[in-house]
């Protein structure tokens, strides 16, 4: 069981990962832990978000402005690292979530074509 | 600072975020129910490597490369730390033999390549490609002339409109130091430099006065007042930068001069030297200060000249033209007037050099021997090298094991190769700041050899940019390039093939590119002890040449006498006193005066007319010496008389063994005839030979008996003198000889004490112990020798620590072979002979090839060497005997461990 959920699970394609982090941001501040059980729960537990991915994502976003972060008590009243979107990542994720709007529709387009058989 | 504040915390941080995430991904896990040891497992699976993930997530950020970097220093430090020996003696290596180049390096860029701290060095011109000193006056075979009058300067100047200035200065201001006293003030009078320039000297140079004003045309007018301007060393150092100075009136040579300001700082005159100039003084002074007549006198050649040519001169139709020019002008001058001499007028030459760097008198001294040394500290570079690329071999091979297991681990091999550079530039670092230190020492050590007891050298010995650029650069490029090899090789081993073979290993271990770096370490430590020895010799045989000088007990009072004098009527009267105040010291035995002595700078050479002999003329060096002077100097008379104090009207000459075999048949007494000096006398036969006295060493070791010279009483006049009586130069006593019956320390204070009896004013110009002038003579070739014996002994010593190392090494790899070959019966005295056998066969490869070497290598060095054209057996024996005992201990002390050896142990840890 755990082995065919493995299976089923996901490789984020590139680049998604920073759409996907803003948009769970969107929501409200979060620490990374937070931000990795929420996609999972959000995608069906099909996307498991890897820390080596997440962390070095979440510097990076940082670095680029487009969250900032601050250290806060969490729900189980423990010291974490809370992430908040900015003005800047919230035109960084239109701009995202319109490309990918546009890059499904391209990839339909293309895979949902009829013609020659399969 | 806060850059680093900045990344610890950040560092800090991230781990506490991490921390944070593994916290709650636990607690979730025991919320659904799992142990809390589980949960946390769990939890740490989940998140994967947490070093590696932490590492990515700082790389964001940009900071994992510094990070890397701190972290390999120090780690780098750590191993180091871990084998003193070995970071000890690669430092050493590299500082030895960088900081010998470096030094050496340091004396061949002052002396060779430096250009005068002028403006735009380049446009100057030299004339003449030699330096010649110091007043001449004679026909050249081969027709090349770098020494001019004062009238050919000013015809020249007048009639070449291509240079914008053209300047002439005093070639030999070096061994004729001025008296000088300030006037107001209770200093003493003290010998300075002091060089007569052109008016246009300073102007030439492009140069602007610190103080006050330079020279000028109107200064170098005959009856002008006299006046001088100091140098910017001798104002800060001698006059404490007094601003009352400049216009202050100085008493040189006893005759009032004016300062009218202070050179530029840095300006050490128109050449390299090692007494610069203290004073710049317009050439027509010359006659009031020097009384040299030779200044007015069109044939007495006796200037440098050095000119600035406009931009886009041809300078060789302008070579052209001033050989022409030069060549008219001796044409009407006495030089060529000879029927001897005529035909040599046409060959008559000037060659317009590049005078950036000034008159290279120092330079074309040092020069052959400069390069030599620089071949010979190269030689010791390269053994270094090879050293040092044994030593990081040898290091990288042995950490084979720990890098295995650190690649099996998941280091990259990038970050593996990065981490043995590391080291190897961090060892570089070490060995460059050592090498600076040892470049400083050397250089002064170099400068004390080279210039002994000079005082206001202008080369200094901390280390310039250039010198510290060529340093780090040459151990940069040394760790670099030996680091990086063996560390490439490492980390292309596969782990698993390193970790498996352990540490059982046969003869294979050691390279043939280690055995061959020893090998060639051998041969050229051979080459260079061969080269030690020769010098030593030739230094030897020059010092032991018979000089027939005896120096025991002599010493050697150098005295002005021209300022003491106002007239030439009083020299006789003071000649005598100094004889007799002198006398008057208790110890004193012999006192002797002359124009010169024994083994100093100086010659006075002349033409010399036999009575009755057409055919026998040449050159004969001329001394005035009062009667003491022979016992003074220890020199024997042969045959008729010496010098007596009677000698004073009767025109009776003394000459030596090379006069006589000069100028007679062999087997023909000389006593009695009599010969002439054009330039002196208008008769040939002013002077009657008296005596003959045994040949000693003047001037040089390498003239001897080939160096005829004359004797003339000092207090002889003769009647019919080509040179008025109150002009007559060679009236000036230069020296004081003492001969004592003890061995006198303070000669000196007595000596000074002495001069100040007879008027307060009087100075010694320079006091020496015979011996010690002699040994002067010997300066250059003392270098030399000693210099190739340090180079030879450090080459010995790093190759016996490159044959240790590889033999060591050996030892250490085959230590479980060693013990299973005892274990099997092998005999302790096999062991140490197996051992033994492989240092010795790399000592004898590198002989072999050494050997013919160092017999090619006496060739080059042959001019430098005196009364020494091969190398003798004992010197080659004594060089391999050397090689063969180092080589020796190099093997030693490996195979004693190989020795003891424990065989039980070995096969247990097998």
């Amino acid at each position: 069981m755990a082995k065919s959920g493995y299976q089923n699970r996901i490789e984020l394609m590139q680049g998604t990962l920073d759409m996907l982090i803003l948009k769970t941001l969107q929501w409200g501040e979060q620490h990374g832990y937070g931000i990795s059980q929420a996609i999972r729960a959000g995608s069906g537990e099909v996307l498991q978000v890897e820390t080596g991915s997440l962390y070095p994502a979440l510097h990076r976003l940082e670095r680029q402005e487009w969250v900032s972060a601050e250290w806060k008590k969490s729900e189980s009243n423990q010291r974490a690292k809370f992430y908040k979107i900015t003005a800047l990542g919230k035109k960084q994720l239109a701009a995202d979530y319109e490309r990918w709007g546009r890059m499904v529709a391209t990839i339909e387009g293309i895979m949902g074509a009829e013609g020659g058989e399969a | 600072m806060k850059i680093f504040g900045g990344f610890f915390g950040r560092k800090a941080e991230l781990n506490e975020e991490i921390e944070a995430h593994l916290r709650m991904a636990t607690e979730d896990r025991i919320e659904r129910g799992a142990s809390r040891r589980d949960a946390r497992r769990e939890a740490m699976r989940e998140f994967g490597n947490v070093p590696l993930i932490a590492d990515v997530t700082r790389e964001r950020w940009g900071w994992l490369l510094m990070e890397n970097l701190w972290q390999d220093i120090r780690y780098a430090l750590r191993q180091l730390g871990r084998t003193p020996g070995f970071t000890l003696t690669v430092v050493l290596t590299l500082a030895l033999g960088i900081g010998a180049n470096a030094a050496i390096f340091t004396l061949v860029n002052a002396v060779l390549l430096k250009n005068l701290p002028v403006a735009d060095p380049k446009a100057l011109v030299r004339f003449g490609d030699v330096s010649d000193c110091c007043v001449y006056s004679g026909a050249n075979q081969d027709g090349n002339y770098s020494l001019f009058s004062t009238d050919t300067y000013e015809q020249l100047r007048k009639n070449n409109p291509e240079f914008e200035e053209l300047a002439a200065m005093q070639a030999g201001f070096e061994p004729r130091p001025v008296i000088v006293r300030r006037e107001s003030g209770r200093e003493v009078a003290r010998a300075m430099a002091g060089e007569f320039v052109s008016g246009n000297y300073f102007r030439m140079f492009g140069l602007q006065p610190a103080v006050g004003r330079l020279l000028s045309d109107s200064d170098n007018v005959a009856g002008a007042p006299v006046v001088a301007v100091m140098s910017y060393e001798t104002w800060k150092t001698k006059y404490n930068g007094d601003p009352a100075v400049v216009g202050s009136t100085f008493w040189v040579n006893a005759k009032a001069v004016t300062i009218v300001g202070i050179a530029p700082q840095g300006f050490f005159g128109d050449r390299q030297s090692s007494g610069p100039p203290n004073f710049y003084l317009p050439i027509q002074s010359m006659v009031v200060i020097e009384g040299a007549d030779y200044v007015r006198d069109p044939d007495q050649l006796w200037l440098d000249i050095m000119g600035r040519v406009k931009p886009g001169t041809n300078l060789q139709a302008l070579q052209q033209k001033v050989s022409t020019q030069v060549q008219q002008l001796m044409a009407q001058g006495k030089i060529f007037s000879s029927a001897h001499d005529r035909p040599l007028l046409a060959k008559v030459q000037v060659v317009l050099a590049p005078g950036g760097a000034g008159i290279q008198s120092l330079a074309e001294t040092y020069q052959s021997k400069l390069v030599l040394l620089m071949w010979i500290s190269g030689l010791v570079l390269l053994i270094a090298c090879a050293n040092i690329a044994n030593l990081l071999l040898v290091r990288g091979m042995g950490r084979k094991a720990e890098i295995s297991v650190r690649t099996a681990l998941g280091a990259r091999r990038g970050r593996v190769v990065r981490q043995l550079l590391t080291e190897s530039i961090v060892l570089a670092v070490m060995g460059g700041i050592a090498a600076l230190a040892v470049a400083y020492a050397g250089t002064r050590m170099l400068l004390l050899m080279a210039f002994p007891g000079a005082e206001s050298l202008p080369i200094h010995a901390s280390p310039s940019s250039e010198v510290i650029g060529f340093a780090f650069g040459l151990s940069l490029l040394t760790g670099v390039l030996f680091g990086v090899a063996p560390a490439w090789i490492t980390a292309k081993a596969e782990p698993a093939d390193a970790l498996r073979s352990g540490s059982r290993t046969t003869a294979g271990g050691v390279s043939l590119l280690q055995r061959g770096l020893v090998v060639v370490q051998a041969a050229l430590s051979l080459v260079l002890l061969v080269c030690a020895g020769l010098f030593a010799q030739s230094l030897s045989k020059l010092q032991h040449a018979t000089m027939k000088l005896d120096a025991t007990n002599r010493y050697i009072v150098h005295i002005d006498t021209q300022t003491r004098l106002t007239s030439m009527t009083q020299a006789e009267a003071l000649y005598r006193t100094i004889e007799e105040r002198f006398h008057a010291i208790p110890g004193v035995v012999k006192v002797g005066i002359a124009t010169y002595t024994p083994m100093e700078d100086n010659n006075n050479g002349w033409g010399i007319d036999i009575e009755g002999r057409p055919d026998a003329k040449g050159q004969a060096s001329n001394i005035k010496a009062n009667a003491e002077y022979f016992d003074s100097v220890g020199t024997r008379i042969l045959m008729g008389r010496g010098i007596t104090a009677q000698d004073t009207s009767s025109a009776v000459a003394v000459v030596n063994e090379s006069f006589v075999k000069k100028f007679f048949k062999p087997g023909e007494s000389p006593i009695g005839h009599r010969f002439g000096v054009p330039g002196m006398e208008t008769s040939s036969s002013a002077y009657e030979i008296v005596g003959v006295a045994e040949e000693t060493s003047y001037t040089k070791v390498q003239w001897n008996y080939r160096h005829p010279m004359y004797f003339l009483p000092l207090e002889q006049r003769t009647t019919g003198a080509a040179i008025p009586f109150e002009k007559d130069f060679m009236m000036y006593a230069g020296s004081v000889v003492l001969e004592t019956s003890r061995p006198m320390d303070d000669m000196e204070t007595l000596a000074r004490k002495t001069l100040a009896g007879i008027d307060p004013n009087y100075t010694v110009v320079k006091f020496q112990s015979f011996a010690d002038q002699i040994a002067d003579r010997f300066t250059q070739e003392r270098m030399l020798a000693r210099l190739t014996i340090l180079f030879g002994g450090l080459a010995l010593l790093l190759a016996t620590i490159g044959l240790y190392g590889v033999t060591a090494y050996t030892v250490a790899r085959r230590t479980s072979e060693i013990g299973i070959r005892m274990a099997l019966g092998a005999k302790r005295g096999s062991v140490v002979a197996m051992v033994m056998r492989g240092a010795v066969m790399q000592a004898l490869a590198g002989l072999t090839i050494g050997v013919p070497v160092a017999l090619l290598c006496v060739r080059l060095v042959k001019t430098q060497l005196y009364d020494i054209t091969k190398v003798d057996g004992g010197l080659l024996a004594a060089s391999i005997a050397t090689l063969a005992v180092a080589a020796c201990v190099a093997g030693m002390l490996p195979a004693q461990r190989a020795a003891s050896v424990d065989p039980a142990q070995t096969l247990r840890s097998e």
